[in-house]
């Protein structure tokens, strides 16, 4: 803090905030994430119980309802993994990793961009063009090649097409946003449907594959997939892919934290028209994030089409979608987003278990899904219930929950607080003109030091 | 871009805003002048747009066999009006409601979450209790409690508005399949008895809008909500609270008013509004569909681009919901009699990308000073 204070100007300012922001609020978002998630989970525990007193079976499993909420909650999360003492690669273990991989990516797509101050929902049109494209393209690179090397070459333009394909998706809502003040949120929403329905089109019109029925591409030969490694070849999952992915996590870090480009992305998050007069371009440093992000969210769908797959179908699960609610969890951290992304591979092969194992519908991750989202998006509500549970007389406690923050007691008419990550998409919304200083920076910096 | 253009715009609007006395029309009147003389892009494209459109009509009338004539012909028919009724009265509603939340400074991006909760609900209800309006009624309270769970994240949490809207959408969309499949063993309701219509005797004897006079009472109660929200924002004490919220709650916490309730109520509206779209959906479509983004579709995202596109205006709101959905009804129309020969997977993309479009040219309207602010009054 104290070095920030040296150098004067708008630029040491928010490094001051950025410091305050990422040092202080570490712990509470982890405990708000973790309430959440507890939260969430209790909150489906009552509707699966109550759900199950709707519907009609012939011997009612707990307490006259007909669903068991800890069979169910047995299933979604300790089953995901199948017996790794007996087969460490067991098919449950691979699908679980698998979804976890794609999660991961998603993840960091909605995270990087959010980063910035854009909140990209478009990751799911951004990966479904990724996949298409990286599917389309393999094919014809594959028919081309052959002998040992031929994954060597393969692979890398698969991937590379997922990226550069999803980053021109994603680069269009950043433009729109950036040049023309379109707001990203409905932009990228009007995006994913507009994806869908192309790629639909694209695979009807031109891509079919002719021997099969339904609507897809044609398979890719086993070379041009992610080589499986340890895992069985029948396994959707490769250590490859989960090894891309950690180092996107790893990388997305440090490029966010000790690099100039992470800096604009940070500072024209938190505080646009600070970092414009620190000397940052917002506008194209928006488009720069949005791309990258939209690069990511492809770069998951190349390994979803190369690792699970083999080749693009259209019903393409709600990975993106997944994708935000891992961001949010893991508090838009690339490093929170690999556990976030884990805990959700559980979730999504956990609903396939669910399914096959109770009558409860797997939909019930869809709710989860919802209620981790809205409980995340309200720290003020587990503070609240934080500072009820602590007496006053302890102030350790206290201080962890709340973040170090000061109380509303001690500010007094402070009626725009920074809170979590919420405040930096303020001027992501309507995308119009607000006054910069409802935001999270001149709060901050009204608090001399 | 059209930075002055749009500048211009919202200056003609504020002072219209200060001396409420001036005519809708004199707004419009004032608006159009500054966006020639400015001449932006958008105002090209603008000129451009009613050019094409009016020597397309002029064209079809006096060619009827050829395209335009075509296009003119379906305008022109009575059914293309009826089903574009029928078509812009959930999106209208869930603008409204939009309009509400907004203005008292509540973004509220889960419109699309109300509607999908309450058009489930309306569905069931319906098919449980045997009577479409009771099913109506279900589907707009659970609309409003969905509304008011929003309203507590929002305003008792101070969640931020744009990702509680999100986590709305997101729980709607798994929460009406789950339930779904809990009563009915499947995503899709069973089939349900539709609203029947009414028929006002001699007006729809009328050409070309004799529709608007046989029709389902949807479309009527949509016509009575958008003139009573009209009332309501410009002409009540309520409506100025609503403004007064959304633009500078400050003062009207000075002046005793509680923003919090405000907000509450104003947000509940919403629900209220939205949840009234829903059902009509579920309901005049004989059932809900849950499969993917499930029977609504965006419409909740569509209603939030038509309602910045009439610029927070009741009446502008169902204007600009009307003018999207002829443009729908009008390619599916020429898509059914085979003029135009595109594949409805790209004709699908077509409302979605005149959003994007839209928004792109007229993203810049202002909103209220305070939407997407938490407001926390100085005592506590």
């Amino acid at each position: 803090m104290s070095d920030a204070d040296d150098s004067s100007g708008w630029r040491g300012r928010v490094t001051r905030v950025l410091d305050r922001l990422t040092s202080a609020s570490a712990r509470e978002r982890l405990a708000i994430s973790l309430s959440a998630l507890v939260l969430s989970v209790a909150v489906g525990a009552v509707l699966i119980y109550g759900a199950g007193l709707a519907t009609t079976c012939r011997r009612a499993a707990f307490l006259g309802s007909c669903y068991d909420p800890f069979v169910v909650y047995d299933q979604l999360f300790f089953r995901s993994f199948g017996n790794l003492l007996a087969d460490p690669t067991n098919p449950k273990a691979a699908t679980t990793l698998g979804e976890a991989t794609i999660l991961v990516c998603t993840g960091l797509s909605v995270a990087v961009a959010f980063k910035a101050g854009v909140f990209n929902i478009g990751t799911q049109g951004q990966l479904v063009v990724g996949a298409l494209a990286t599917a389309v393209v393999t094919y014809a690179v594959s028919q081309t090649l052959a002998g040992p090397l031929a994954t060597v070459v393969s692979l890398p333009v698969g991937v590379l097409t997922g990226a550069v394909t999803g980053g021109l998706y994603g680069a269009i809502p950043g433009a729109l946003k950036a040049y023309a003040d379109a707001n990203e949120v409905i932009t990228t929403i009007m995006l994913n449907f507009v994806a869908t329905n192309l790629a639909l089109f694209a695979v009807q019109a031109a891509f079919k594959d002719p021997e099969s029925v339904a609507t897809q591409t044609r398979r890719l030969p086993a070379f041009a997939q992610f080589p499986r490694v340890v895992f069985p070849e029948t396994a959707d999952f490769s250590i490859v892919a989960l090894a891309l992915a950690v180092t996107l996590a790893v990388a997305a870090a440090y490029l966010l934290a000790a690099t100039a480009f992470g800096y604009d992305v940070r500072t024209s998050g938190l505080q646009s028209a600070a970092a414009e007069y620190g000397g940052v371009d917002a506008k194209r440093t928006t488009v720069a994030a949005m791309t990258l992000s939209g690069a990511l969210g492809g770069v998951g769908g190349a390994i979803y089409v190369l690792m699970k797959l083999g080749n693009f179908q259209t019903n393409v699960p709600a990975y993106g979608f997944d994708g935000i609610t891992v961001t949010i969890l893991a508090g838009n951290n690339p490093l929170g987003v690999l556990a976030a992304g884990l805990l959700f591979g559980v979730l999504k092969s956990g609903s396939i278990n669910v399914s096959v194992a109770t009558d409860v519908p797997p939909e019930l991750v869809g709710v989860i899904r919802g209620l981790i989202v809205l409980f995340v998006a309200m720290p003020e509500f587990f503070r609240l219930i934080a500072r009820r549970y602590t007496s006053d007389d302890s102030p350790g406690e206290t201080a962890v929950t709340d973040g170090g923050r000061p109380t509303d007691d001690e500010r007094p008419g402070s009626d725009d607080r920074p809170t979590d990550d919420g405040r930096s998409t303020d001027d992501t919304q309507g995308g119009t003109e607000r006054p910069p200083d409802g935001d999270t920076g001149s709060d901050d910096g009204g608090v001399s030091p | 871009m059209s930075d002055e253009a749009s500048t211009s715009g919202s200056e003609s609007d504020e002072s219209g805003e200060t001396n409420g006395s001036d005519s809708l029309v004199e707004r419009g009147r004032r608006g159009v002048a500054a966006w020639f003389a400015d001449a932006g892009l958008t105002g090209y494209l603008g000129v451009f747009t009613l050019a094409v459109a009016v020597a397309t009509t002029v064209f079809g009338l006096l060619v009827p066999e050829s395209l335009p004539g075509a296009i003119v012909a379906i305008l022109l028919s009575e059914g293309t009006l009826a089903a574009t009724l029928r078509r812009t009265v959930p999106i209208a509603f869930a603008a409204l409601g939009g309009i509400f939340a907004e203005k008292a400074g509540v973004i509220n991006i889960g419109l699309e979450g109300l509607l999908i909760v309450s058009a489930f609900v309306a569905a069931a209800a319906a098919h449980f209790l045997g009577s479409v309006w009771l099913g109506l009624a279900a589907g707009v309270l659970a609309s409003v409690l969905l509304a008011l769970l929003f309203a507590v994240a929002c305003i008792e949490f101070r969640a931020d508005q744009i990702i509680a809207g999100l986590a709305i959408w997101l729980i709607a969309l798994g929460l009406a399949p789950f339930a779904s499949v809990v009563f009915f063993g499947s995503k899709n309701t069973p089939t349900i008895d539709s609203f029947g219509t009414i028929t006002i005797p001699i007006l729809s004897e009328l050409p070309v809008v004799g529709a608007v006079f046989d029709a389902s009472p949807m479309v009527f109660l949509l016509f009575v909500a958008v003139a009573g929200s009209w009332w309501l924002l410009n002409r009540t004490t309520f409506g100025r609270w609503v403004r007064a919220s959304g633009e500078n709650p400050d003062a009207l916490d000075t002046a005793g008013v509680n923003v919090s309730r405000v907000r509450y109520a104003a947000v509940t509206l919403s629900g209220l509004l939205a949840g009234i779209g829903g059902a009509a959906l579920s309901i005049s479509l004989r059932g809900f569909t849950g499969n993917g983004p499930t029977m609504v579709n965006g419409r909740g995202f569509i209603a939030i681009v038509t309602y910045l596109f009439g610029n927070y205006d009741p009446i502008g709101a169902l204007l600009s919901t009307m003018l999207f959905t002829s443009l729908t009804q009008l390619q599916l129309e020429l898509q059914a009699s085979g003029v135009l020969s595109v594949p409805s997977s790209l004709v699908r993309t077509i409302p979605f990308l005149t959003v994007i479009v839209v928004l792109a040219l007229f993203g810049k309207t202002r909103i209220p000073a305070a939407a997407g602010d938490h407001f926390e009054s100085g005592e506590e």
